[in-house]
């Protein structure tokens, strides 16, 4: 078991979420950074979609009370185990009684603690992922509180987690396939979306624009400040189904990038939807930084989600082959 | 903790098996009574080497070799985190980590077995090693 | 027929198909919607219907989200190509003949007015009619949930009497009660969740729409029939 011994207010148990059910108006939920969940999961021998503890308000400590491998995915929190640093996503063994705190991050805002066969809470609508939104799911519906306590599930069949396995930085193995800015800022790509040409001359403005993600931002989406941007006639929507990723421009003219909780449905004009294969970046992007949108293709969005699969691929079959020669030479 | 059978081809075959996935040419264990070698030759069968004679350690008494846990590529640092340092640290705590071995994606760190000083850095930046190889070696502090 | 399918070039455009009756556009690289540029009406919508069931026998399909006539349709996978996927969506919508789904009928006990009628009063005003008159025109109607969605279990129910049309407002309630009873434009519905709604709130309704354990956790499907039964009137 896991004892949360402090935590900032926003803390919740995430899996990869529970897609199928937005045509009853139930949000997908799910990681803010999906890859390092499933990253953190298979280093310790788990599903990639195994739950986990998505921190995102430092510091954050918990007790294990039993002996468990573990790490810490995502964000660089400078975690530690009684006090000794850890490396960022590598394996460890925490013996019954040790605390694990996570600080606020160096780079990245959310970190995953990951734990040899997942955090085990009722699955619900077949995940067990936190709906803030609809109080179901996780840990009771609600963020983590002081004194909660997670019980684990047993570790997968015929796979021995073991101490001391690391995986390179994600942004490294796959930086081919990222693109870097010269002034800082996140790139993040998207392909236009149904009103983007609604917009004249704003639309070619919201490429080149440099976007600050504000401080009204959460798991549900992201506000951004800038100049406003706005369609050249006013536009009537009808309701619709969005899926994260989707950036919608209110009458205020600052664009919304809906995140994890994305709402199901929504009716502002839609500019833009970020590819998939960046909505984990966006995922690590900390209030108050700078994004531009770059325009990608439908091919480059293919190119890049095939080159991530790729890479989680090798990373699977690797760690279970180097933790079983390991196990085997121990 | 049981020994592993080196004469068993079952324990050979998934050995070989996991080479090969991780990309991985040779593989070299070595116990006091026991050791194993095996090469993938690609596309051929791999060759295995058993041999059962004593070995001897190789590093003076005094000092601690840390070897490699694995075959793979060694590196001083995490290059996918940090930059190259400056110069390598000569002083060392115990568990302080002092390298990697590189398995494709797969890192695994090199903890200091001992806290002391570092007298040689076997293994260059970069360098394929395979199992047991010496990469550094430690003089203890007393 | 007028079709126009503008494909990413060197400088990409939106992807989007427009023929006679519909529009289709990405959002993202793996899902895609088609919109109804019809009517807001309940033959657009039956129309939705139909293709929703089409598109549901899809194996590629991840999932679908009808809304108010239009489907935004998820697929599993970035589809390599997404020109025939946008033709295939286009092409279920002209095949798809207005359906009406057998739905069940739900009666919704309402206390009308009340504590929780906060937006009763403004309606009043704005339509010239009594707050009895509303009320009655409200529950004499028979609705259709036309789709489910925007928050669990929530039913945007069609067939409201424009005399009692009412915009969402510009400042939404801060804490509006699960179970009010509301009016947003030519909509109807009732509050699922307990938090800021912009929609006019004119009674409260007990019965739960939504329950998570359930294997079916909404009560309202698409077509299902809706009246609302006078149980009680304060005002």
């Amino acid at each position: 078991m896991i004892e949360v011994i402090e935590t900032g207010p926003f803390n919740t148990v995430q899996d990869l979420g529970r897609p199928g059910y937005r045509k009853i108006g139930v949000t997908a939920s799910g990681a803010m950074d999906p890859l390092g969940l499933k990253l953190g999961n298979l280093l310790v021998g788990n599903a990639p979609g195994a739950a986990a503890i998505e921190v995102q308000t430092f510091p954050f400590r918990l007790r294990f009370t039993g002996a468990v491998v573990f790490t810490v995915a995502g964000a660089d929190c400078g975690a530690g185990l009684d006090g000794h640093p850890l490396l960022a996503l590598c394996t460890y063994v925490a013996d019954k009684g040790q605390v694990l705190d996570l600080g606020q991050p160096r780079t990245g805002a959310r970190a995953y603690v990951c734990v040899a066969g997942g955090v085990d809470v009722e699955p619900v609508m077949g995940s067990r992922s936190t709906s803030l939104r609809g109080a179901f799911g996780g840990n009771d519906g609600r963020y983590l509180r002081v004194g909660d306590t997670l019980s684990l599930c047993a570790a997968t069949d015929g796979h021995r987690a073991r101490a001391g396995i690391s995986v390179v930085d994600p942004a490294f193995a796959l930086s081919d396939h990222l693109p870097v800015s010269d002034d800082g800022s996140l790139l993040i790509r998207a392909l236009p979306a149904g009103e983007h040409d609604l917009f004249g001359n704003d639309a070619d403005r919201f490429w080149t624009e440099t976007w600050k993600i504000s401080s009204k931002s959460d798991r549900t989406g992201y506000r951004l400040s800038g100049e406003p941007i706005r369609p050249t006639t006013p536009v009537e929507m009808r309701s619709h189904g969005v899926v994260p990723g989707v950036v919608q421009v209110p009458p205020g003219g600052e664009p919304i990038v809906q995140m994890s909780d994305a709402n199901t449905a929504g009716g502002y004009p839609k500019i833009a939807g970020v590819i998939d294969a960046d909505l984990w970046r966006l995922g690590q992007a900390r209030i108050g930084s700078r994004l531009r949108f770059v325009r990608a293709t439908h091919r480059e969005a293919l190119d890049v989600e095939r080159a991530m699969a790729r890479f989680l691929e090798d990373v699977r079959v690797t760690s279970a082959m180097v933790t079983r020669a390991l196990n085997i030479m121990a | 903790m049981s020994q592993v059978d080196f004469t068993d081809p079952a324990t050979i075959a998934e050995l070989t098996a996991a080479l090969e996935a991780a990309g991985v040419d040779g593989l070299e264990i070595e116990r006091p009574t026991q050791g194993v070698r095996i090469l993938l030759a690609r596309g051929r069968s791999p060759i295995v080497d058993r041999t059962a004679e004593d070995r001897s350690a190789v590093v003076p008494a005094s000092f601690v070799a840390v070897k490699a846990p694995m075959a793979g590529e060694f590196l001083s640092h995490d290059i996918s985190r940090s930059a190259a340092p400056e110069d390598h640290p000569q002083e060392v705590e115990s568990g302080d980590v002092i390298g990697f071995v590189k398995v494709g994606p797969i890192l695994l760190p090199l903890a200091a077995p001992a806290s002391g000083q570092i007298v040689r850095h076997v293994a260059e930046h970069g360098a394929i090693v395979g199992f047991g190889d010496p990469l550094f070696e430690i003089e203890p502090r007393s | 027929m007028n079709a126009s399918l503008a494909m990413p070039t060197s400088s990409p455009a939106a992807l989007q198909l427009t023929r006679v009756g519909a529009r289709v556009s990405a959002i993202g690289a793996r899902a895609f919607l088609l919109e109804a540029l019809g009517e807001f009406d309940l033959a657009s919508q039956r129309r939705i219907w139909a293709l929703s069931r089409a598109v549901e026998a899809w194996e590629d399909l991840s999932e679908i989200v009808p809304g108010m006539t239009n489907l935004l349709v998820i697929f599993k996978d970035i589809p390599e190509d997404p020109e025939p996927v946008v033709t295939r969506i286009m092409e279920a919508w002209e095949g798809a003949q207005s359906i009406d789904l057998d739905g069940k009928t739900i009666e919704i006990d309402v206390c009308y007015g009340g504590e929780h009628a906060t937006d009763l009063a403004a309606l009043c005003d704005r339509s010239g009619l009594s707050d009895r008159e509303v009320v009655r025109i409200h529950y004499e109607a028979t609705y259709r949930v036309f789709a489910v969605g925007s928050a669990p279990g929530f039913g945007y129910l069609h067939g409201l009497d424009p005399r009692i049309y009412m915009p969402r407002k510009t400042v939404p309630s801060i804490n509006m009660a699960r179970g009010c009873v509301t009016i947003g434009g030519m909509q109807t519905g009732v509050a699922v969740l307990t938090g800021p709604n912009g929609w006019n709130s004119i009674g409260f309704a007990e019965l739960q729409m939504f329950d998570p354990s359930s294997p079916t956790p909404a009560i309202m499907a698409p077509g299902d029939t809706v009246r609302f039964v006078p149980v009680r009137v304060e005002l």
